[in-house]
């Protein structure tokens, strides 16, 4: 069953075009959204929440309009920009108070049972946890309302190497029980970990979206190299040597 | 509504736009223009605004199960319940003025604008400024503070010098008298500034939701 479908998303600004994006997220997998910087990626993310308005295109979550359905969508769904950057001096539980309040499946259980997993203090603030802690707390008000569909973006952008396993060991967790996880990175070790699918994007064009063993096998077929980062130097590399030599 | 409106309360509010509504108490000033606690009102709620602002309210929120435009409707919730609150305590403190401390001293020969209907009256127009140039200009970018508070800002300002004004001129002396001969000329005043207040207010709002809607966050 399809979660997440996108088609034909289209954003224009004035030095950057998103062009006619589509991938489809299936239940219980695990995609790597990849590109480089300012490939789009956070555009797409942004589109597919109505952050941005898109110039073209549809998104259907479950399959639902995004637009029609906004507040029963956002029910089933986390997002995560990375780490809480949001009421930095509240305590934790003064925004876990607040947040509980929009959520009709708030699940207080799975609320405590993620804070003692992920050794989070809901005494102290945002402010007073490293990059880390802070996107596990995003994780974990995501979780606490039982969200089916994990949007993250680059989450694991900033987190050292244990942190960054620990939240992969998380996702996969996250897989087991059903739930659906969408992330972009351009860390693409952590894909290799943990990804089911790759979705790809270079100067806001779709490259592959397909599964990963299939994108591995294909370019390794195709001369592009034999994982996601000889693979993304292959396709994007700039040839910056002679440009700064001229 | 009532989750957004505890949200504004309890994480995106300043705890100034309370205690700026001490400013009320101006209404007891003699030999001042009065309104200006009307225009320390809107700026404690500014504090509001502005501290949702650096705490990133706008992305929390959004994300949350609402519709965009319930954000913008909490705001405004929100920014009316502390100008009722204010408005309040300014009428409280108009009609002690106008009955008990009516004949004190310091405010038998006061030359600036007594406490009245009519100030009440004015304290709305002003509220309304705010709600038009400051509030519903911070939903064209949903960052952009400063100009709209400049905005707010002269036409305070203006509202306040002609308050002041018009009840020198011949004819108008009925706007600034507290004797109570023209309370009822000085409610209807006050019940017109009331259907201005609302019905900008509305239509600020109705604006508002619909710039935010095509904003990019």
């Amino acid at each position: 069953m399809a979660v997440l479908e996108v088609q034909k998303l289209r954003k224009q600004y004035p030095s950057f075009l998103l062009d006619d994006v589509s991938f489809t997220l299936e239940e219980g997998r695990i995609m790597g959204f990849i590109g480089r910087n300012g490939a789009g990626k956070t555009t797409t993310l942004k589109s597919i929440l109505r952050l941005v308005h898109p110039d073209g295109g549809a998104v259907r979550i479950y399959g639902m309009d995004m637009q029609e359905h906004e507040r029963e969508i956002k029910q089933r769904l986390g997002y995560a920009g990375g780490a809480v950057d949001y009421y930095k001096r509240k305590k934790i539980k003064d925004i876990v108070y607040v947040t509980r309040s929009f959520y009709e499946n708030w699940d207080d259980n799975a609320y405590r049972k993620y804070m003692d997993a992920f050794s989070l203090d809901e005494n102290k603030t945002p402010q007073q946890l490293s990059e880390g802690m802070r996107v596990k707390f995003s994780l974990v008000l995501s979780l606490s309302h039982r969200a089916k569909l994990l949007i993250l973006d680059e989450p694991t952008s900033g987190l050292d190497p244990v942190s960054r396993a620990e939240l992969l060991e998380t996702f996969r967790f996250l897989k087991e029980k059903g739930v659906s996880i969408l992330f972009s990175t351009h860390i693409t070790t952590d894909l290799e970990n943990c990804a089911d699918d790759i979705t790809y994007i270079a100067k806001g064009k779709l490259i592959a979206s397909e599964s990963l063993d299939a994108f591995l096998a294909r370019s390794a077929a195709e001369g592009a190299g034999e994982n996601l980062e000889q693979i993304m130097v292959h396709y994007e590399k700039e040839t910056l040597y002679e440009k700064l030599a001229d | 509504m009532k989750s957004l409106l505890i949200k504004e309360m309890r994480l995106a509010s300043s705890p100034l736009s309370y205690i700026f509504l001490v400013a009320a108490g101006m209404t007891l000033l003699p030999g001042y223009p009065i309104l200006v606690g009307a225009f320390f009102i809107c700026f404690g709620i500014f504090h509001s605004f502005q501290n949702a602002r650096e705490a990133n309210d706008t992305l929390y929120t959004v994300l949350l199960p609402v519709k965009k435009s319930d954000f913008v409707g909490a705001k405004y919730v929100f920014t009316c319940m502390i100008q009722t609150l204010g408005f309040t305590l300014c009428a409280a403190l108009t009609a002690v003025r106008m009955t008990a401390l009516s004949s004190s001293a310091p405010y038998v020969n006061n030359a600036m604008m007594n406490p009245s209907p009519v100030s009440l009256a004015f304290t709305l127009l002003i509220f309304a400024a705010f709600n038009v140039l400051f509030v519903g200009g911070y939903f064209k970018t949903a960052y952009k503070i400063g100009m709209p508070f400049l905005f707010f800002g002269i036409a305070a300002l203006l509202l306040i010098a002609a308050a002041e004004t018009l009840h020198h001129l011949p004819g108008l002396g009925f706007l600034n008298t507290t004797t109570g001969e023209r309370l009822g000329l000085q409610l209807g005043v006050l019940a017109a500034a009331a259907l201005v207040y609302a019905a900008v207010t509305a239509l600020a709002c109705r604006t508002a939701k619909k710039r935010f809607e095509r904003i990019d966050l």
